[in-house]
């Protein structure tokens, strides 16, 4: 294997004989210098440099025996600040979309990231069958069409985030219906307020299924959502006791599904039928006092009668829920393992909006930890960002269905997290079956694109910031053509990162 | 196999000449590097394979989410069962395999009943650890790690592939099956294992020109996440390379079968991995330390059948494994062994399930086992503050014996510290240093 081989497998790509022949001998000589030239003028540094490690990047990310050089920083650049914004809120970006963010500036579009409000996806055909009982295949590929094509991509990285942090998953969930509705909700609540999201998220049909809520009663409470409320949506774990989970699973007891608008009796298997609901629209779960517990608890220090509202109060007067949350943010959208000094401002922040999500994200997106060269590449894309990111390059947005199916050897099917700490992130995207996985995705991607490939020969400096490790700029270098160059771009581990 | 080259004896220039492009030194590449599959990995490697006393193998089957122990191992005869769970525990009790006249297995457990007849399961019963948390992903971290303190990041198994196999460019010594991730019990900084989610489509679609330009990408990767990207791509593709040549040798001798989405939450393909550790196992690929999960174990709601199925689904796939291994004439080397972050609450709820609980038994099952029941069944009145069953065997007392005995590796080096001895094997091997 190695070098030439590799020189073989590319010229093997061109796509036509003279294209070959001509990639045979080294016409392309150069690129690396031009787009050393193109990515000096954007980022103003040059190709291929690498740094040694310094110590402080041991401490704000994770510690890994490494080949002690680091990427060195183009963050000095606007442009470069503006792309690494892009890639880190909107999934990537096209030609059109960088061109427009970088005219705009890193400011504006902060500004424009926070306060336009999310697009709404067009209405999934199959929301109304009775049970929910569609593919979960085609609400993937329903989100995903909207994801490729939405001029709001950041309300979806928005629902993404909240998709793993309150999450749910179709399988016990059991009504994909109930799923479509939780996308819908976590997207029109993803940049509000956490006080009404927390009461959203607990009466939410799908929620109330995953987590039993449904089926709790205050005479003998389950206490499942009663303890992730706590552990995973809000404070985090050692910040409640035993008791406390105890107590709010009876203080949180009588939710029920909302009744269905009709029944529908389907053919489920050859002579069986079931009678299944049917929703025409979408709405929350009902409060059915009788199920509800009458007493007083004592929950987080306090001690008398409690509602779901007081529940969330309560939680919400604890310093750790925005510490809690402030953290998760940081860590999906700054770096692998944020400092604490820096999650305490983004908490305070937080806490001193009253929980403003607007306040929080404007708060992370314009802090200078976002830009700063300590962070630059310490995030690894997750499979749907990857993917996602990659269609959007290649200027692709009929890849919704291979998107859908190239998820879960990634680690990443949506609608379908492995537990219910949802997808873990960085270093865990990171296996021998997920990278082979991904390098797949990238030659079906480029087998699939119906339209031209776009120009390959600025998609270094647009894709990868120009800063490329000798491995990926010399490769570029031997690339036969665009189709080639693309791959390599793709498959790199620049590309990995954001 | 590589012969033995003194690691000192290593030049510089040959690090170079293999394609290394940074300049740590060998210092740095002993301290974790991994992605080097070249004559320094395997020379550090041949040096730690001589100090092995035996070549047993560890399957470590992860029932997720939290397996419910008392429908797992019934307490037959324990009067309380039925006041603590009006609904779960009738047929629960009337259909159980019969151990002895106090315990039965669950009725869906058949063929580890065959197994257990033929002396080749045990059971520890009453296991866990002082204080447990009763948090999913606090408690498995302390299984994997080991230490309920919380210092620890490595994974116990982790830290053994570290310690006395070291995995630098023999990925497979360590492999899970049927994922896309690490599991945590097997990760540290200085091992390398595989992960394969599905050995059938483990492979580049775009063929080996594709394999050989991605090798050419991954050298030398800059960054903090660098080596782990170089290392997984230098591990997939030797690993390919291997499983080119196993699957060709390897015949099942056992009939697999997954019922795909049997049970909610989990994708369930228990015994698919299991055939691929089965693969890897008898065709001599040197693999040491694997591990899969069932999952769907937390069990809050309408327990009843769902439990039924996931027991149903762990014994068939166990069953077909080890008739798999016994055919190939491997089953004195495996040792399989399962584990869950807790058992369950006691009491049912009102959805007909039952919450987080604490101690629960575990399974050891092959013929390295000295079969019947060890450790303590917990008793179902006298119960902690939390409601909860109370433990009589640490979890480090069965890896102890998993480590010093079946592994032949220095579990007090691994685990930190020594533990009571829970003797559930035949003939342990003596520890080496």
């Amino acid at each position: 294997m190695r070098g030439g081989s590799a020189l073989n497998w590319l010229m093997s790509l061109a796509p036509s004989p003279e294209k070959a022949a001509s990639a045979s001998v080294p016409v392309r000589r150069g690129i690396t210098r031009r787009q050393a030239l193109a990515a000096a003028l954007a980022t103003g540094v040059a190709v291929g440099a690498v740094r040694l490690l310094g110590g402080s990047m041991q401490s704000l990310a994770r510690p890994r025996p490494s080949t002690g050089t680091d990427w060195i920083s183009p963050l000095g650049s606007e442009s470069a600040r503006v792309m690494q914004l892009l890639r880190r809120t909107s999934f990537g970006y096209t030609p059109a979309q960088l061109e427009s963010a970088l005219s705009d500036g890193f400011s504006k579009t902060v500004d424009r990231l926070i306060e336009t409000n999310p697009v709404e996806p067009a209405p999934f055909g199959a929301a109304n069958t009775p049970g929910g009982r569609f593919a979960v295949g085609q609400l993937q590929q329903w989100w995903l069409d909207h994801v490729l094509t939405t001029p709001t991509p950041f309300a979806e990285r928005m629902t993404l985030f909240w998709h793993g942090h309150f999450t749910s998953d179709y399988r016990k969930v059991a009504d994909d219906t109930f799923m479509y509705w939780q996308n819908l909700t976590w997207r029109r609540m993803s940049m509000t307020n956490l006080r009404s999201m927390l009461m959203q998220v607990t009466t939410d049909p799908a929620m109330l299924r995953y987590l039993d809520l449904a089926t709790s009663t205050g005479q003998s409470p389950n206490e499942n959502y009663s303890r992730e409320l706590m552990e995973l949506f809000t404070m985090g774990p050692g910040n409640y006791t035993e008791d406390d989970v105890r107590h709010s699973a009876k203080a949180l007891a009588g939710w029920q599904l909302p009744q269905p608008d009709s029944n529908a009796t389907v053919t489920v298997a050859t002579g069986v039928t079931r009678t299944l609901p049917v929703y025409s629209t979408q709405r929350p779960g009902v409060f059915n006092l009788r199920r509800a517990f009458k007493g007083s608890v004592t929950y987080l220090g306090k001690t008398g009668p409690l509602d779901t509202q007081g529940v969330v109060d309560r939680i919400l007067a604890q310093p750790a829920t925005a510490q809690f949350i402030a953290a998760q943010v940081a860590q999906h959208f700054v770096t692998a393992q944020p400092d604490a000094a820096y999650v305490r401002t983004l908490a305070d922040a937080f806490r001193r909006s009253n929980y403003d999500m607007k306040a929080l994200m404007r708060a992370v997106l314009a802090s200078p930890e976002f830009s700063s060269a300590q962070t630059y590449r310490t995030l690894v894309k997750s499979p749907t960002d990857f993917m996602v990111h990659s269609a959007r390059a290649l200027g692709a947005t009929n890849l919704s269905k291979l998107i859908a199916a190239s998820g879960s050897g990634m680690g990443q099917s949506l609608f379908d997290p492995p537990d219910v700490s949802g997808w873990p992130n960085n270093e865990s995207w990171i296996s021998s079956n997920t990278v082979v996985e991904r390098v797949n995705f990238v030659t079906a991607a480029l087998g699939q694109v119906r339209s031209a490939l776009p120009a390959a020969s600025d998609a270094s400096r647009q894709q990868l910031d120009g800063v490329l490790s000798p491995q990926t700029a010399s490769l570029l270098n031997q690339a036969a053509d665009d189709r080639a160059r693309w791959f390599i771009t793709l498959a790199s581990p620049e590309f990995q990162l954001k | 196999m590589t012969r033995q080259i003194g690691i000192n004896q290593l030049k510089r220039r040959d690090f170079l000449k293999a394609g290394l492009v940074f300049g740590a030194g060998a210092t740095g590449l002993a301290a974790g590097y991994a992605a080097v599959p070249d004559a320094f990995a395997r020379a550090v490697y041949a040096a730690k394979r001589e100090g092995l006393t035996n070549d047993n193998v560890l399957v470590m089957i992860q029932l997720a989410g939290g397996n419910d122990g008392l429908r797992t191992v019934v307490p037959l005869a324990d009067p309380s069962l039925h006041d603590l769970r009006p609904k779960l525990s009738g047929p629960m009790v009337s259909q159980a395999l019969p151990l002895n006249d106090q315990f039965g297995l669950n009725h869906n457990l058949g063929a580890i009943k065959g197994l257990w007849d033929k002396g080749k399961v045990a059971i520890v019963q009453g296991v866990g650890y002082p204080n447990p948390t009763f948090s999913h992903f606090e408690s498995i971290r302390i299984w994997e790690t080991g230490d309920p303190t919380r210092r620890q990041v490595d994974g116990w198994l982790g830290r053994t592939l570290a310690s006395a196999y070291d995995s630098n460019g023999h990925p497979l010594t360590g492999c899970a099956c049927g994922t896309t991730e690490v599991p945590g019990a097997l990760r540290d900084l200085q091992a390398t294992m595989t992960v394969i989610q599905d050995q059938k489509t483990f492979g580049f679609t775009g063929g080996s020109e594709v394999e050989a330009a991605v090798g050419a990408l991954y050298k030398g990767t800059p960054g903090i996440y660098g080596a782990l990207f170089d290392t997984a791509i230098a591990t997939a593709t030797e690993t390919m390379a291997t499983l080119r040549t196993s699957a060709a040798s390897y015949q099942p001798m056992a009939g697999y079968t997954d019922k795909v989405q049997l049970v909610y939450s989990s994708k369930n393909q228990l015994a698919a991995a299991l055939q691929l550790a089965a693969e890897l196992i008898v065709t001599g690929t040197g693999v040491k330390l694997l591990h899969v999960t069932l999952g769907g174990f937390d069990t809050h709601y309408t327990e009843l059948n769902r439990h039924d199925d996931l027991m149903g689904y762990l014994d068939s796939a166990v069953g077909a494994f080890y008739q798999d291994l016994a055919a190939h004439g491997m089953a004195d080397k495996v040792l399989i062994a399962t584990w869950s972050e807790f058992g369950r609450r006691p009491k049912e709820n009102a959805s007909g399930g039952t919450d987080h609980g604490a101690a629960a038994p575990l399974l050891l099952i092959g013929d390295p086992v000295k079969g019947g029941l060890y450790g303590e069944s917990p008793s179902l009145t006298s119960l902690d503050a939390t409601g909860n069953l109370k433990y009589a065997v640490d979890f480090r007392s069965v890896y102890q014996e998993i480590l010093g005995g079946h592994l032949g590796a220095d579990s007090s080096k691994i685990l930190g510290a020594s533990f009571d001895s829970v003797p559930f094997l035949k003939a342990p091997v003596s520890a080496t240093v």
